[in-house]
C-alpha cells in the first residue's frame, strides 16, 4: 500500500501514458454526460466525475469492431485472412468499483470457459486498470446490495481512495507494484487502512434508502428466481412493458452477447464484424427453421433476470451478474430497470404471503 | 472527446445522442442522458445507427444513363444534363414535379423548394411518405393558427389524462411511448382507441377497441357526451372559442344505440372516460401524423372534442399529431407543399408571394401545383421528374414514373429506385454536413457536421446551389448556417432562431420571435378566439357487407420500416423488422382464434380472402390482438403488395381508419 498526494495522483496516468492510451471519466461539454473516453491531454480525465453513462466494456468488447478481413482474388485463386484485432495498450484511469465487477463478469464469460474468446483476451491482457472508490453514492447506484462496492476489492491493478489530502494507493498486481515503486511513493500504514474504512462507511451510509432496504431482496430475489418460485403473471406485466430497444444489455457492464456480421465492403474485400447484440430482441435466439425458444417478450425478460441474479455468473461463479451501477434504470423505455424489477418480485412475494 | 452530441435521424421524436468517432470514422452510438425529450433513452433504431452511418453502400459518384446503361460522370456533367433537359421543358407549371424528402434537413428542403419555384418555375412539389400530416396540420392551423403539434413532448410527465387515438406508438416513435407509459405509471390517466390490442393498449387504464372504421364516431360520441352531461367547460367556449354551436349541431344525428353497435363500446364506458377528460387540468391527445395517419375528418373531432372540453391552448395540453420521420414536420415548415412558402404561408396569398419574389429576386408561378402523387395518378405526362432520397411511397406508381421522360434522382444511399432514374446526384448524408431538423413537438435542433463526405460528395444545399447557378441563377450561401439565416428572415415562426442558440442540446421549439425569444412549448390561448373546425356529421362505417362478413384493418406503421431503404443498412434492426417476413414469407393476414376454430385453419394455414375488387392468397396468423371478425393486414411487406391490395389504393388513401370488407375461406 502507498500514499500519493492529491495533486501528484495524475502522475500515475502521466508515467503509463508513455506506453499506454490513456482513458478515464471526461465530461462532455455541451450535453454535460460522461464517458469514459480516451485522452490525449490527461487533464481532460476527471476522477471525481459521476459513473460514466457508457460502461467500460466499450474498452475491451467495443460496440462494433472488426475482427478480421479477408478478400478472395478470382484470378489467382488466393485467398487472404487476417485478424485484425490487435489493440494498443491501455489504462483506464478512475474506474469505478461496480464497472471492475462488470469486467470480473466479462473476464469469467470471455475466458473462463471452454473457448477463451481470442479478441477479448487482445484487449484484456494489455489494459491497466486504476480503480477509484466512490467516496458518495451517485443517483442510481446500489452497489451496496451486489456486493460490488464501493471500493473495489480485487481485481485492479492500482486502487485509489480519496482520503482528504492525498490518495491511498492500494497494490492488486506486480505491475501496479512496479509502477509505485517507479513513482518512489512513500508507504502507507495501518492508519491509513483506518481511514479508508471510515470513507467506504460514510459512503455506504449515503445510498438512498431504497437501495439499502432492496438489499436483502436482491439476495432473496436471486434465490427465489433460482429456484422458479416467480409466477408467470409477474414475467408478463414485466414484459408487457418492454420496449425491446435493447438499451439495457448495452449499458450493461456485464452484458456480453454479440452478434457476427460478414460485410463487403467496395472492391470485394469482406470484414467480419462483432457487434453488440441483446437477448432482448425476437431475433436474438431465433434459429435457422424459425423455431424459437424465447420468442414471448416475457420469456426474454425472464431470462435476463435469470442471467443476472441466478444462472452463470451467481449459481457457476457464486457471483451476482448484476453490480448495481444502476444505468439500466435511467435508459429504459419502459422503466423495468433491475432495481424496478426486484421491486415487482418483491411486491408479489409479499402479496402472496399476506393472502396466504 | 471522441463522443459528439447530435440528433437521431430516424423518426419524428427527434432523440439527443452522441456519436463516437475514431480516426475520422464513425465507430458506434450512444444515449443522451441530458437531453430534454429522450432524457438517456433511444429506440431499437437510434439505437443503431451508427451501423447504418458507416455503411459505404453509397452512390459515390454522379451518373447518366447512356444508352440503358449508368455511365460514371462529375457533377458538373450530370448537373449540366439536368438544366439543358430544363431548357426544352416549355410548360414547367405542368410538366415538371419535384418530389421532397421528409428526411431532408431544413436548409435543403428550403433551398429545394426556392429552386423549385425560382429556377425550375413550378409549384408542384411535395413530400413523400403519404401526406398524411399535412392533414394534420390543415385541421390544427384553421383551428388555432398553429400549423404543428400544440402541445410539447416535454409536457407528457405533467399530464393528468392522456388519450392515443390508434397510433401503435410504442413501435412508431417509442420514446414518446415510453413518455406516456411512465406518465400512467404514476397516475395520469391513459385511454387509448385502436382496434387491435396493442401494447400501448395494453398498458393503458381504458382501452376502448372499437370495431374497425369507427374512430370517428367514438369521437363524436365522446363530445355529445360531454354536453349532454353538461361536463364540457362551458365559460371557456363562450369567452374563446367560436363555433360552437355549428360542431354541436352536427352532433344531434348519433344515437346512443347507433353508437353502441358500430363502436361495440357501451355507452357508460363513453361517459366515464369522458367525466375524467372533463376533470382533468392538463389532457393531452395523440395520434399518429404521416405514415399512418388518420383523415382529415377524425382529426376535426379529435380537436372538437378536446376543444369542447375545454383543454386546447391551456398548460400542459395538446393535440398531438406525431410524426413518423425526422424532419417531416420541418418539410412543411420549409414550404415543400404545392401551395406553401415557408411558415405555412400560402403561395396564394398575394403578400406572401411578393414577400418571396423580392427576397428570391424573381417571379414566382402564379397558380399552386399538385401534389407529385396526384400529377402520376391523373395520367399527365411528367416531363421531368425530380426525386430526392425517398422512402418508400413511391414504390406504388412504378408503371407512372417509367412514363416520366427524364428522372433524376438525388440521394446518398444506393437503391432500388434508381433503375427508374435517367440522372443521379449522389449528396451527402446528415453526418457528413450541418443541418437543422424540427421534430413533431416544433423543435428546431442542430445536428453538425460530424465526418468528412465520403468520396467528398456534395452536402445537398450545396448541390442545389450548383444546379441553380448552372441555370444562371447565383446564390452564394457560403454554409448551411447562411440557409438558415435566409430562413429565418422569411419565416416569422422561425425569426429568433440562429445556430448559435441551437449550439446547446435543447433547441429551440417554434414560434421563437420577439415575443417568445426562447421558443415556445405549448400553445396558449392568445387575443384572437379559437375556432371549432368544420366536420362532416356523416357516420358511416364501411360496415361488412352480405357476402362479405370480416372487416379488414390494413396497417403500414409496424413494417414501414422493414421496407425501409435506410434500414437495409444496418445488421440488428434489419434482423428485428424482417422477423415477420421470415416467419410469414408471404405476408399474413390476422384473425382472431374463434375465427380460426370457424374457418378450419391453424396458424400459418393459407386462405384466400376477397372483396368486391378481387382475391388473394395469403398466410393466417392467429392473434388474440384483433376481436373476431375483424382481419389486419400489413400491406408495407414488399411482397404483400400484390393486385390484390392495390386495387384497393383509393381505401388507403384513406388513411389509417380504412376498411375493406372481406370474406375469408379455407385454401
Amino acid at each position: 500500500m502507498y500514499l500519493i498526494k492529491k495533486q501528484q495522483v495524475v502522475t500515475i496516468a502521466e508515467e503509463m501514458a508513455k506506453s499506454h492510451t490513456v482513458y478515464g471519466p471526461v465530461v462532455e461539454k455541451n450535453t454535460g454526460q460522461t464517458f469514459l473516453d480516451s485522452v490525449s491531454d490527461i487533464s481532460d480525465i476527471d476522477l471525481n466525475a459521476p459513473l460514466p453513462s457508457l460502461p467500460p466494456k466499450s474498452i475491451l468488447f467495443p460496440q462494433i469492431e472488426a475482427i478480421m478481413k479477408y478478400s478472395y482474388n478470382q484470378e489467382n485463386k488466393e485467398a487472404k485472412i487476417s485478424s485484425i484485432v490487435k489493440p494498443e495498450a491501455k489504462i483506464i484511469f478512475g474506474l469505478r468499483s461496480c464497472d471492475l465487477a462488470g469486467i470480473q463478469c466479462l473476464d469469467r464469460f470471455f475466458l473462463g470457459q471452454e473457448f477463451v474468446d481470442e479478441m477479448y483476451l487482445e484487449h484484456r491482457k494489455k489494459t491497466f486498470i486504476v480503480t477509484n472508490t466512490c467516496t458518495t453514492p451517485f443517483k442510481n447506484c446500489f452497489c451496496a446490495c451486489t456486493d460490488s462496492g464501493p471500493s473495489a476489492k480485487e481485481g485492479y491493478d492500482l486502487n485509489l481512495t480519496d482520503l482528504g489530502e492525498e490518495y491511498l494507493v492500494e497494490v492488486g498486481s506486480e505491475s501496479g507494484k512496479e509502477l509505485c515503486e517507479k513513482l518512489g511513493l512513500k508507504k502507507a500504514d495501518e492508519s491509513h487502512v483506518k481511514q479508508k474504512a471510515a470513507v467506504v462507511d460514510k459512503s455506504l451510509a449515503g445510498f438512498e434508502e431504497a437501495a439499502t432496504e432492496n438489499k436483502a431482496w436482491i439476495s432473496r430475489v436471486m434465490n427465489r428466481i433460482t429456484t422458479g418460485f416467480i409466477s408467470q403473471d409477474i414475467w408478463e406485466f414485466i414484459g408487457d412493458q418492454c420496449f425491446e430497444c435493447g438499451a439495457c444489455s448495452f449499458v450493461c457492464p456485464s452484458c456480453s452477447c454479440f452478434n457476427i456480421e460478414d460485410y463487403n465492403n467496395e472492391g470485394m474485400t469482406h470484414e467480419r464484424l462483432r457487434q453488440w447484440d441483446s437477448c432482448s430482441y425476437e431475433g436474438y435466439t431465433r434459429m435457422a427453421g424459425d423455431h424459437n425458444p424465447r420468442k414471448p417478450i416475457e420469456d426474454r425478460r425472464n431470462k435476463r433476470f435469470f442471467c443476472k441474479l441466478s444462472y452463470s455468473q451467481s449459481r457457476k461463479y457464486l457471483r451476482p451478474g448484476c453490480v448495481g451501477c444502476g444505468r439500466c434504470a435511467w435508459v429504459c423505455p419502459g422503466d423495468i430497470g433491475l432495481p424496478n424489477v426486484v421491486t415487482y418480485i418483491r411486491r408479489e412475494i409479499t402479496e402472496r404471503e399476506i393472502n396466504k | 472527446m471522441n463522443y459528439k452530441p447530435g440528433i437521431c435521424n430516424f423518426c419524428g421524436t427527434g432523440c439527443g445522442h452522441l456519436i463516437s468517432i475514431e480516426d475520422g470514422k464513425i465507430k458506434g452510438v450512444f444515449a443522451s442522458q441530458n437531453h430534454p425529450v429522450s432524457k438517456g433513452r433511444l429506440c431499437v433504431r437510434g439505437w443503431h445507427i451508427h451501423e447504418l452511418l458507416r455503411s459505404d453502400d453509397r452512390i459515390t459518384q454522379a451518373r447518366i444513363k447512356k444508352n440503358g446503361d449508368f455511365a460514371a460522370v462529375d457533377y458538373s456533367e450530370a448537373v449540366a444534363a439536368v438544366i439543358k433537359k430544363l431548357k426544352t421543358i416549355e410548360n414547367p407549371s405542368e410538366e415538371i414535379a419535384v418530389l421532397a424528402s421528409p428526411r431532408s434537413s431544413n436548409e435543403e428542403s428550403y433551398l429545394l423548394a426556392k429552386l423549385s419555384r425560382c429556377v425550375f418555375k413550378t409549384n408542384n412539389i411535395s413530400i413523400d411518405s403519404e401526406s398524411g400530416h399535412r392533414n394534420s396540420l390543415n385541421v390544427l392551423y384553421a383551428g388555432t393558427g398553429m400549423a404543428g403539434m400544440l402541445g410539447s413532448l416535454t409536457e407528457i410527465n405533467q399530464a393528468d389524462f392522456i388519450m392515443v387515438v390508434g397510433s401503435d406508438i410504442t413501435k412508431q416513435n417509442p420514446i414518446v411511448g415510453s413518455e406516456i407509459h411512465k406518465a400512467a405509471i404514476q397516475g395520469t390517466t391513459l385511454v387509448t382507441i385502436c382496434s387491435r390490442n396493442t401494447q400501448i393498449a395494453k398498458l393503458s387504464d381504458y382501452h376502448l377497441q372499437v370495431n374497425p372504421g369507427s374512430k370517428k364516431i367514438i369521437l363524436a360520441a365522446m363530445a355529445k357526451a360531454l354536453i349532454e352531461e353538461n361536463i364540457h367547460d362551458s365559460n371557456y367556449v363562450n369567452e374563446h372559442t367560436e363555433g360552437f354551436e355549428g360542431f354541436a349541431n352536427t352532433l344531434g344525428s348519433l344515437n346512443d344505440n347507433d353508437v353502441e353497435t358500430l363502436t361495440s363500446i357501451n355507452f357508460d364506458d363513453i361517459k366515464q372516460i369522458v367525466r375524467k377528460l372533463a376533470s382533468a387540468e392538463r389532457a393531452m391527445v395523440f395520434f399518429s401524423s404521416g405514415i399512418s395517419g388518420l383523415d382529415e375528418d377524425t382529426i376535426s373531432y379529435i380537436y372538437n372534442l378536446f376543444l369542447v372540453a375545454g383543454k386546447v391552448g391551456k398548460p400542459g395540453c395538446g393535440i398531438n399529431p406525431i410524426s413518423g420521420i425526422c424532419n417531416l414536420q420541418g418539410s412543411y415548415d420549409m414550404g415543400a407543399a404545392p401551395d406553401l412558402f415557408t411558415g405555412f404561408q400560402s403561395v396564394k396569398d398575394d403578400k406572401a408571394k411578393m414577400k418571396f419574389a423580392q427576397a428570391w429576386g424573381t417571379d414566382i408561378p402564379a397558380s399552386p401545383g399538385k401534389d407529385v402523387y396526384t400529377l402520376l395518378k391523373s395520367g399527365k405526362k411528367i416531363k421531368m421528374l425530380i426525386v430526392i432520397d425517398h422512402d418508400d411511397g413511391i414504390i406504388r406508381y412504378p408503371k407512372e414514373i417509367s412514363n416520366c421522360d427524364t428522372v433524376v434522382y438525388i440521394t446518398a444511399f444506393k437503391n432500388e429506385f434508381s433503375k427508374y432514374a435517367d440522372i443521379i446526384l449522389p449528396i451527402a448524408t446528415y453526418a457528413e454536413t450541418d443541418g437543422t431538423y424540427t421534430n413533431t413537438e416544433r423543435r428546431v435542433q442542430l445536428s453538425t457536421k460530424k465526418v468528412e463526405p465520403l468520396n467528398d460528395v456534395l452536402p445537398a444545399w450545396k448541390l442545389y446551389a450548383m444546379i441553380a447557378k448552372e441555370a444562371g441563377v447565383n446564390w452564394n450561401y457560403d454554409s448551411a448556417e447562411a440557409v438558415f439565416k435566409e430562413i429565418a428572415s422569411l419565416t416569422p415562426v422561425y425569426a429568433g432562431i440562429d445556430y448559435n442558440k441551437l449550439s446547446d442540446i435543447k433547441g429551440i421549439q417554434w414560434p421563437c420571435n420577439n415575443e417568445n425569444p426562447q421558443g415556445t412549448n405549448t400553445y396558449l390561448l392568445g387575443q384572437e378566439r379559437v375556432k371549432f373546425v368544420p366536420v362532416s356529421g356523416v357516420f358511416n362505417t364501411t360496415s361488412s357487407k352480405m357476402g362479405y362478413p370480416f372487416n379488414l384493418m390494413t396497417g403500414k406503421a409496424n413494417h414501414f420500416w422493414h421496407q425501409n431503404n435506410l434500414m437495409k443498412r444496418t445488421f440488428i434492426p434489419k434482423r428485428e423488422y424482417n422477423a415477420t417476413l421470415l416467419l410469414y414469407p408471404r405476408g399474413y393476414v390476422e384473425i382472431n382464434p374463434e375465427d380460426a376454430k370457424v374457418l378450419q385453419v391453424r396458424e400459418k394455414w393459407p386462405v384466400r380472402i376477397t372483396s368486391q375488387y378481387g382475391s388473394m392468397e395469403v398466410d393466417v396468423k392467429i392473434s388474440n390482438d384483433v376481436k373476431p371478425e375483424t382481419a389486419y393486414i400489413p400491406y408495407f411487406i414488399r411482397d404483400m403488395l400484390s393486385g390484390f391490395l392495390m386495387e384497393h389504393k383509393d381505401i388507403f388513401d384513406q388513411g389509417e381508419d380504412a376498411i375493406i370488407p372481406i370474406r375469408i375461406e379455407k385454401v
